[in-house]
This record gives structure tokens, C-alpha cells and sequence, in this order.
């Protein structure tokens, strides 16, 4: 496997504010990977970051083994597609799609006409006037169609319904497996991607709080419900993310359980549960930060 | 393909904005203007009253407006297409590069119409009424290229300065225009105070008639290539924010 991406020690600062703060790590080639965490956390500014769309701080950055700013060997292999585009001045999509093969020696003009079918997206009308889900689904086709070996895209579906937000996943996946290239997905409706996703990058105020395969992280966490008594003795010594009580009954949701563990636990009448990604990554972010910084 | 022909091109895939608008309005400002030629001129009754008021035509500023649109294509483009373009990963050098030859492009082939349009105007004898909206009087009356030359140039001087102030927003937001209308007033405020201290009015009128129109012209082409140049460097550095 080669990296398409590697960051190091990353910081990028707004004046007082820091909002990417010291992000280390490497995205493998040909891997959808999720770029997780609350409005705010970051995300957008990192993905600007690595297009070289903003000037990072300190640290650094290479993609395709080369700084991105300014670089066009490395950003014509590239495609960013943001949640609020901007598109020139009294365009209609039929404009974007004429302009985007020339921008894109890999464009598929047939897999264009089709995503736009998909999507009913009336292509003569002035982008202004499209509705928001509309105005997503042209980034969402540009996204596509354009093949690009390293796409970005940023919420790209604000406003679309699930009906099309389904068909977002079922073509990126079928695309993907016909076409293997590296597709960077940032989102907040992350149960929704989490089947779609290989790696997961989970960023809070700036911070890297998960970087690991999508495996891993679904096995990282348990919820364990019971007798209050029976809950919390068995969370005594343990990483604690998250406790709920309600009378008699807690829930905690743990890090990482053995066999031997969970087997010890049913033994001792608990429950144990899968803890979904969204779940896992909102009692995370939520969490005071020196609870997790234990466990990093 | 080149990236920098990409860009140019990417100015010219929707003709709306920087063509057929623009002679839209041209056009209807054109046939206003011929109507009320035509009712000044048929409510005067001597043949001398007449000819006083088409020289008057000649102090014309109608076509001001296409100059200002052509400023407001070049603010679009950094305002508008410089972040879309910069998602289908354009460099900003690239993007600038290929700004430019589009602007270039549309002077020429702006200048180009308009010359024709005062050529048209002369040969139909101003439309039929004596009007002059192409060939007022502060565009020369030279040959058909010094004209050419001077139409160009001006639309080149809007786009370009159109260009270099949308760079400083692109950059630095309002910060940036606040800063340079406030240098910019400054500036004019004391070249203003060095004519009237010196007494300079007179020079300054003596160079522009010694220039002429196409001496100007001329010299109006370095605030422009200082404004193109300024633009690529600030550009640079500059993000697209929402």
C-alpha cells in the first residue's frame, strides 16, 4: 500500500483560534475514508488544507509525496467537492458539465448523463434557482463523473433526501470497486456512511481523537447494561466513555472487551451491546477531554 | 489539456454574461438614445438649431455602461469562478494566467464591435439623426486601428482593474477594499492638492491635449498592467472563504 496522503504535526491557526491542531496522518491509496466530527471540529479546514486551498501554519503536508500548494502535477489529480460551492455567476449545470472534462482527463460523460437521470437534476436551469438537495447532487455528479484518483468531498449532500443520499452511496461504492480511487468523505451522518467506510478519522477542536480501519473502531467501544450495582462494579479500573442511570438500571459504554471480559460479563447477568460509530463518536466528542486523552 | 487555456475557456462557456447581455443592453441603450436624437432634432425648427444640438450629441456617454459591465465580469470571476475553479483543482497561477488571456480576448473582440459600431455610425451619418454615441468626440477621429487600439485598451483597463481590486477582496475581504479605497482617496486627494498648490491645472490639460485620446489611451494601459501585476501576486496567497 502507498500513501496518497501524510500529514505531520499539522497546525493551522485563525488568529486565536486553532483549527487544526498538531494532525498526524497518512491515507492509504485507494481507500474511502471518513473524515468524522461535529460542525466546527475542523474538518473543512483540513480538507482546505489539503488541497491546497489554505496555508497550514506549521507542519506539514504531501500528497502524492509532494506539497499540494500551488502544485498542479498534484492538484490535477485532485477534485474538492465543498458543501457551499460557489459557482460562477448565472451558470446552469449543463455549464459545469461542459466545463468539467477539461479539467478532468478521466470524466465519463456517459456515467454524467446517467448520475443526472439519478438524480433528476434539471440541468438548464440557472444554478440559483436550484433547490439546496439539487445544488448538492451537481457537486455529488461532478464528484463522480470526475474520476479523480484523490476526491474530497465535504457534506456533499446538505438538502439531499434519502432516497438520493442512497443513491450517493450505492454509485460511490459501485464506482469505486470499477475504478479504485481514493475518496475522502467528510460527514456528520456518519451511521449512515459507516458501512461505505474503510478508514475513519474522527477530528474534534482540531484534534485527531480516531484515526483506524473501520473494523477496529466498531470493536472499540461496548456498551455494557445492568443492575446499577453490577454495572459499576464491573466498570471499576475501566475506561469509561460514557454512563447513563436510570432508577436501579446503568448503561456504560466501555473501551475494548476481551473474549474473557465479555464472557465474565454475561456470566454476571450484564448485557452487552455493539456500539454504533455515531454513538461511539458523540459520547467521544462529548467526553471532558482528559477521559480521552487517557485513552489516546 | 493546458490548464491555463482550461481556465481561459472556462470564462466563455456560458456567452450570457460576458456577450450577449451586455449587447442586449448596449443595443437598447443605442435605440433610446436614437429616439430622443430624433425628438430633440424634430422639435427644433431652424436648420442651425439643428446642427448646434448634433454637435452636442457628440458629448456622449452611453457607452460608458459596457465598461463598467466588462469591470464587474472581471470581479465575478475572482469573486465567483476563482473558487470554483480552484475545487477542480486549478492552481492559483493558473487560474490567474488563464483570467488574463480571457480578458485579453474580450477586449479585443469588444474593441473590435465597437469600432465597427462607429464605423456604422459614421457611415449612416449617426444613425440617420446625427448622433454620436461610438465615435464621441473624446474617442479621436483617427484611423480605424488608433480607434481599435483605444476600445481595447479601455475595456483591457476596466478588466484589468476590475481584477486587481477583486484580488485584494478575494484575500482580505472588506478589510482590503476598505484599505485600498482609503489609499486610493488619499492618493487622489493629494495629487489633486499638488495641482491646485502648483497651480497645475493648465499642465495637466496640456497633457492630455498634446496625448490626445490615443495617448491616453496608451498611458492608460500601465495603471492596468500595474493593476494585472499586483492582482497575480495577491492572488497568491489568497483562499476562497464562505
Amino acid at each position: 500500500m502507498t500513501a496518497v496522503i501524510e500529514v505531520n504535526n499539522l497546525t493551522k491557526r485563525f488568529g486565536k483560534l486553532t483549527a487544526v491542531d498538531d494532525v498526524s496522518f497518512t491515507v492509504e491509496e485507494n481507500t474511502i475514508h471518513g473524515l468524522l466530527g461535529r460542525n466546527g471540529a475542523g474538518k473543512t479546514t483540513l480538507m482546505q488544507l489539503l488541497t491546497g486551498q489554505d496555508f497550514a501554519t506549521s507542519g506539514s503536508i504531501r500528497v502524492f509525496g509532494e506539497s499540494p500548494v500551488e502544485n498542479a502535477r498534484v492538484l490535477g489529480n485532485v477534485c474538492f467537492i465543498k458543501e457551499s460551492q460557489k459557482y460562477p455567476e448565472d451558470f446552469t449545470a449543463t455549464h459545469v458539465f461542459r466545463s468539467a472534462p477539461w479539467f478532468f482527463p478521466d470524466w465519463d460523460a456517459d456515467y454524467a448523463r446517467r448520475l443526472i437521470a439519478d438524480f433528476r437534476l434539471p440541468v438548464g436551469r440557472r444554478i440559483k434557482k436550484l433547490s439546496r438537495g439539487q445544488l448538492s447532487s451537481i457537486g455529488v455528479i461532478v464528484g463522480l463523473a470526475s474520476r479523480a484518483p484523490l476526491t474530497f468531498f465535504d457534506e456533499p449532500y446538505l438538502g439531499l433526501d434519502a432516497v438520493a443520499r442512497q443513491i450517493f452511496y450505492d454509485r460511490l461504492l459501485e464506482d469505486y470497486s470499477e475504478h479504485p480511487r481514493t475518496v475522502i468523505l467528510s460527514t456528520h451522518l456518519i451511521d449512515e456512511v459507516s458501512d461505505l467506510l474503510e478508514t475513519e478519522l474522527v477530528i474534534d477542536e482540531g484534534r485527531v481523537i480516531i484515526d483506524a480501519d473501520a473494523e477496529s473502531v466498531r470493536g472499540s467501544a461496548t456498551t455494557v447494561a445492568g443492575k446499577r450495582s453490577d454495572v459499576d462494579a464491573f466498570a471499576v479500573g475501566r475506561e469509561v466513555l460514557h454512563r447513563d442511570a436510570i432508577g436501579g438500571i446503568a448503561t456504560v459504554t466501555v473501551a475494548r472487551l476481551s473474549e474473557m471480559e465479555r464472557a465474565a460479563a454475561i456470566r454476571n447477568g450484564l448485557e452487552l451491546s455493539p456500539v454504533s460509530l455515531q454513538q461511539l463518536i458523540v459520547q467521544k466528542t462529548q467526553a471532558p477531554r482528559q477521559e480521552f486523552e487517557q485513552s489516546a | 489539456m493546458n490548464r491555463i487555456t482550461a481556465v481561459t475557456k472556462l470564462h466563455f462557456v456560458n456567452l450570457w454574461t460576458i456577450i450577449w447581455v451586455p449587447a442586449i443592453i448596449l443595443g437598447a441603450i443605442l435605440v433610446l438614445n436614437i429616439a430622443i436624437w430624433w425628438i430633440v432634432l424634430s422639435a427644433i425648427d431652424t436648420a442651425e438649431g439643428r446642427a448646434n444640438a448634433q454637435e452636442g450629441f457628440g458629448y456622449s456617454g452611453s457607452t460608458f455602461y459596457i465598461f463598467v459591465h466588462m469591470m464587474v465580469v472581471a470581479v465575478q470571476a475572482f469573486n465567483l469562478t476563482f473558487p470554483f475553479a480552484l475545487g477542480y483543482g486549478v492552481t492559483r497561477r493558473d487560474f490567474y494566467l488563464g483570467s488574463s488571456l480571457a480578458f485579453v480576448l474580450l477586449s479585443l473582440g469588444w474593441g473590435g464591435l465597437v469600432t465597427l459600431l462607429a464605423y456604422i455610425e459614421q457611415l449612416t451619418n449617426g444613425w440617420g439623426v446625427g448622433g454620436r454615441m461610438f465615435s464621441a468626440v473624446y474617442f479621436g477621429d483617427g484611423q480605424w486601428w488608433q480607434q481599435f487600439f483605444l476600445f481595447t485598451a479601455a475595456f483591457a483597463f476596466f478588466f484589468f482593474v476590475g481584477a486587481g481590486v477583486a484580488t485584494l477582496y478575494v484575500r482580505w475581504k472588506a478589510n482590503g477594499l476598505v484599505g485600498f479605497f482609503l489609499l486610493l482617496a488619499v492618493a487622489i486627494v493629494g495629487v489633486i492638492a499638488l495641482i491646485v498648490r502648483t497651480d497645475g491645472w493648465g499642465v495637466v490639460g496640456e497633457w492630455f491635449a498634446t496625448n490626445g485620446a490615443y495617448g491616453v489611451a496608451a498611458w492608460s494601459l500601465l495603471p492596468a498592467a500595474v493593476a494585472a501585476i499586483a492582482g497575480y501576486f495577491v492572488l497568491q496567497r489568497a483562499t476562497p472563504k464562505n
